[in-house]
């Protein structure tokens, strides 16, 4: 057949960048100044900070284990702080097209770090506590796992288009029924199972609201919220108080892969943990692989972006909602399992607040597994260190940094720091006409 | 594929939608559906095409009587649709949105994004359609991706393909186009139903016409018949399809707009250095393709959107970045484009929106009180005077046609003194009756010495209203031209070309 010899039409509008990595590169350049003021110039210039590699608790890779290092605090920070400095005017002048949010990720890690050096100088208010690196990060790999588990399960909703927001009720639910079931059987799968079916139903009743009765999405994880973190108390005061065996608060153990453990500073961390942390990273893997390379993912997210094209096609968008909600949510109470796992007994209130910062994960990740798992790191170290940092007796209120994950939220939703765009019809029902 | 209804009835609770519909598309024709809007054409549409089910009639193809539960069995059993509002995923790219519902697979139900652009340089090529399989879809004109739209149909291998009023978005020229395509599927034996509610166009490329009218076929005609015959058949009286209107006599310059740069929600400067001036008792057509940044710039000069670089001046006094109310009081009078989002509030009443941007002012308002009497009275004035159908002024708009919708703006934006009026797509989804009301009460206040500026993606409009033709073409003009250009230069224009390289 002849070609038409159509006429191209007009190419589409340039687009002119607005500058926006100019602001992150101010953020960028701004955090990089207080690191090199507060930090650097702030300790004394005969300061140092002693960084151990041990695990505190173990001996595991005592044959190749590395002994402590001494820096001077005042010039590892300056140079920390210059480094974020220059990276932050980078951006300013040259403006990449690409990469802002990993700069910034790397400029926010380098601040964590000075941080920690800033808090055990010596001499300082700390008196010589040393800085365990690889305990800081055991301790953060725990938190980043839960985050982790929480963004996928938001990915898996909000890539079809129902926006979760309960994800901190789903942990409480996840915490609950797996500390009561692992608790009796002393089983942990049976616990996870317990926890992915307590999600299950609890994304049963989200979807089941937003997708026949239209429900405000918002609304509908407000309410999951309360109700749940209200019920685990009514029933953490009925049943597990007068019955404190169902809730013996079982650790989960750690399954040490052979000779990879052993590398120094990141075997413990990667290679020596529970079965829910390789878990989280076979999840990772197949959620990544299942939306970007398969046809369910194509689907799913074509669901999630223009769900009337894809009815259009002939796919049933309520259905795959269902699904991608269900399977959403038992995600996060696998997550509440793991945090139960790795923190012990169920007490109300205990996950305070993870379920929104693995939201705000899930927001700077972009609504991908990949950006999930580095939002989840930046913002499981940032809320060990604000845990944990008060034993080192600095002077600052370590809430502050409870509030950095937020702070980044913000900055990202506002448009801040980088482009973020939500799937197209997040959130917003879907009826057939 | 030869596709014939039988007394298809399509109702939406007391409303029928469709009513007894008879039509048959023969292999290889290109059969036109002709109706005004609210004909019901696009919801005889969705019944072909299973997205919705008929309360009675059967759907026959070639002998065989079929039911479709929803559109995927209607896409497998050879009928493609191109939407008007396309059915595509902007993030994705051509060949994802081409096969998707439809994936070639490999092992672990990867897709096979190999043999799905294979598949789509087959069909393009077969077709003469180019387009790249790895472009995304919202980096692409809108032409092109209409284009993949249609690639989408015929690489399931649709047999027949119905096209919904898909000339709206396009240039004159990518109209041609699109034209070829139709007639160059026709002869390889595909059956067209294509949906129009254009005159010109149904002439131009249709082999039967038929016409449709408050949900009943009204006839099937030949393409020979005249635009005034067919006019006729669509609105159901004798309707005059232009215009008469005098020679214009411009007085002092009313609005000077200079080197205005304006963004849009995305912050791209979609206004990019537009320079224009309208004269008392002229009307300036503004043409362009939808989306050259025609809305952002009338939203600037309503004092809409905020104004990064440039002027704007109205009657000499410098009114950059006026707020909507001080643009009020210089005399802007205000059709918007979108008139349910910026026209009306329509979960008010027709009196109440009739001074909705009075509501503060004599006689409407005392002392911070409403004088809802005034408001009554002016309301039954506007009713009777603009004609505007309505059972009562306490009415909810919401509840009024679009064409009484819009006498209600044009009432309201008429009947104060003004100094300029800019009119957005004044008559879009407009009746052809509504559109000649329209027109004649814009030409009207003309005449009384009032400077316009027409916003216009519909060339009939800017022909049958312009003193002057403005065309915008990404965020800038590319040329002012008066009414007496050729249509064909117009067209050019708006695909990008200057004035003088249009002409030549």
């Amino acid at each position: 057949m002849t070609d038409l010899a159509t006429p191209t039409p007009s190419a589409a509008p340039k687009v002119i960048p607005v500058g926006r990595t100019r602001v992150i590169g101010y953020i960028t350049a701004g955090l990089g100044l207080f690191v090199l003021l507060a930090f650097g110039l702030g300790s004394s210039g005969n300061a140092h900070s002693v960084l151990t590699f041990t695990p505190v608790n173990t001996s595991t890779n005592a044959p190749w284990s590395i002994g402590a290092l001494t820096v001077l605090t005042r010039y590892w920070n300056m140079a920390a702080g210059l480094i974020a400095i220059a990276i932050g005017v980078h951006m300013i002048v040259r403006r990449p097209a690409k990469g802002a949010m990993v700069r910034f990720g790397v400029a926010a890690i380098l601040f964590l770090f000075a941080l920690l050096l800033w808090a055990g100088r010596d001499p300082g208010p700390s008196q010589g506590l040393h800085v365990n690196l690889t305990s800081i990060l055991i301790g953060s790999s725990a938190l980043a796992m839960v985050l982790i588990y929480g963004a996928l399960s938001g990915i898996m909703c909000e890539r079809a288009g129902v926006v979760n927001i309960a994800i901190e009720g789903q942990f409480i639910g996840g915490a609950f029924f797996g500390s009561v079931i692992a608790s009796t059987t002393n089983n942990f799968l049976l616990a996870t199972l317990a926890g992915a079916v307590a999600g299950a139903l609890l994304g049963l009743v989200l979807a089941f609201l937003s997708l026949r009765y239209l429900s405000d999405q918002i609304i509908v994880g407000v309410v999951l919220v309360t109700m749940m973190s209200s019920l685990s108390s009514y029933l953490n005061l009925q049943v597990l108080s007068p019955y404190p065996n169902l809730n013996t608060g079982n650790l989960a153990s750690n399954i040490a892969i052979p000779l990879l453990y052993k590398i120094p500073i990141i075997g413990p961390v990667f290679f020596n943990q529970s079965g829910f942390f390789y878990f989280m990273i076979v999840l990772v893997s197949l959620i990544s692989f299942g939306l970007f390379k398969t046809r369910w993912g194509l689907r799913v997210r074509a669901v999630g972006e223009h769900p009337k094209a894809a009815e259009s096609v002939g796919i049933n968008v309520i259905r795959t909602r269902y699904i991608n909600v269900v399977l959403g949510v038992a995600i996060a109470g696998v997550g509440g399992v793991a945090f139960m796992a790795s923190q012990g007994a169920f007490q109300v209130g205990y996950t305070s607040g993870l379920g929104y910062v693995a939201l705000a994960a899930l927001i700077f990740g972009r609504w991908r597994p990949s950006g999930a798992v580095s939002a989840g790191v930046l913002f499981g170290i940032s809320a060990y260190l604000a845990l944990n940092l008060q034993t080192y007796n600095i002077p600052i209120s370590t809430e502050i940094l409870g509030m950095f994950p937020y702070l980044i939220t913000i900055a990202v939703v506002a448009g801040l720091v980088g482009r973020v765009r939500p799937p197209a019809a997040d959130g917003q029902p879907y009826k057939r006409d | 594929m030869r596709i014939e209804l039988r007394g298809i009835t399509k109702r939406f609770g007391s409303f029928t939608a469709n009513d007894r519909i008879d039509l048959v598309v023969e292999p290889g024709e290109i059969h036109c559906l002709l109706g005004e809007n609210g004909a019901g054409k696009s919801t005889l549409m969705n019944v072909i095409f299973g997205q919705l089910q008929p309360e009675e009639g059967e759907i026959v193809i070639d002998g065989e009587t079929i039911k479709f539960a929803n559109s995927g069995e209607a896409v497998r059993r050879g009928i493609g649709m191109v939407h008007q509002h396309f059915m595509l995923v902007p993030v994705f790219s051509v060949a994802e949105n081409v096969v998707l519902g439809f994936e070639p697979t490999k092992s672990f139900d990867r897709l096979d994004r190999k043999k799905a652009a294979d598949e789509i340089r087959r069909v393009s090529k077969e077709y003469g359609l180019e387009v790249n399989p790895d472009a995304v879809i919202e980096e692409l004109p809108v032409g092109l991706q209409q284009r993949v739209e249609i690639l989408k149909a015929l690489s399931q291998d649709a047999e027949l393909l119905i096209l919904d009023e898909p000339t709206a978005v396009l240039t004159p020229q990518e109209i041609e186009a699109l034209m070829a395509i139709m007639r160059s599927l026709a002869k390889a034996g595909k059956s067209i139903l294509f949906i129009t509610h254009k005159l010109k166009e149904v002439r131009a490329v249709g082999d039967v016409i038929t016409v449709i009218r408050q949900g009943r076929v009204v006839g099937s005609v030949p393409p020979t018949t005249s635009e005034a015959e067919l006019a006729t058949m669509m609105v159901g009286r004798d309707v005059k399809l232009t215009v008469t209107k005098e020679a214009a006599a411009p007085g002092d310059e009313v609005l000077e707009i200079r080197d205005l740069v304006v963004r849009d929600d995305r912050g791209l400067a979609v206004v990019n250095g537009v320079t224009l001036n309208v004269r008392a008792g002229e009307i300036m057509a503004l043409a362009g393709v939808q989306g050259n940044g025609q809305t952002e710039l009338v939203e600037a000069l309503a004092g809409m959107r905020r104004i990064e670089s440039g002027t704007i001046t109205v009657r000499g006094r410098d009114v950059t970045n006026n707020k909507p109310r001080e643009m009020l009081d210089e005399g802007l009078g205000h059709i918007p484009e979108d008139r349910q989002r910026n026209g009306l509030v329509l979960s008010m009443s027709v009196a109440d929106n009739l001074v909705l941007n009075t509501p503060r002012r004599a006689p409407f308002a005392r002392r911070g009180t409403r004088n809802l009497d005034a408001v009554e009275q002016n309301a039954r004035q506007q009713v009777k005077d603009f004609d505007i159908r309505t059972t009562s002024t306490r009415e909810l708009v919401s509840s009024l046609s679009g064409g009484n919708q819009q006498k209600v703006i044009v009432a309201r934006e008429l009947s104060r003194p003004l100094a300029f009026l800019v009119a957005s797509q004044p008559t879009r989804g407009l009746d052809v009756g509504s559109i000649e009301y329209v027109h004649r009460q814009i030409v009207n206040q003309r005449n009384e010495g009032l400077g316009v500026l027409i916003v216009s993606s519909e060339l009939d409009e800017v022909f049958a209203l312009g003193d002057r033709i403005a065309v915008m073409h990404e965020g800038r003009i590319t040329g002012v031209v008066d009414a007496t250009t050729s249509r064909e230069t117009i067209g050019l224009m708006m695909a990008g070309a200057s004035s003088q390289s249009a002409h030549d």
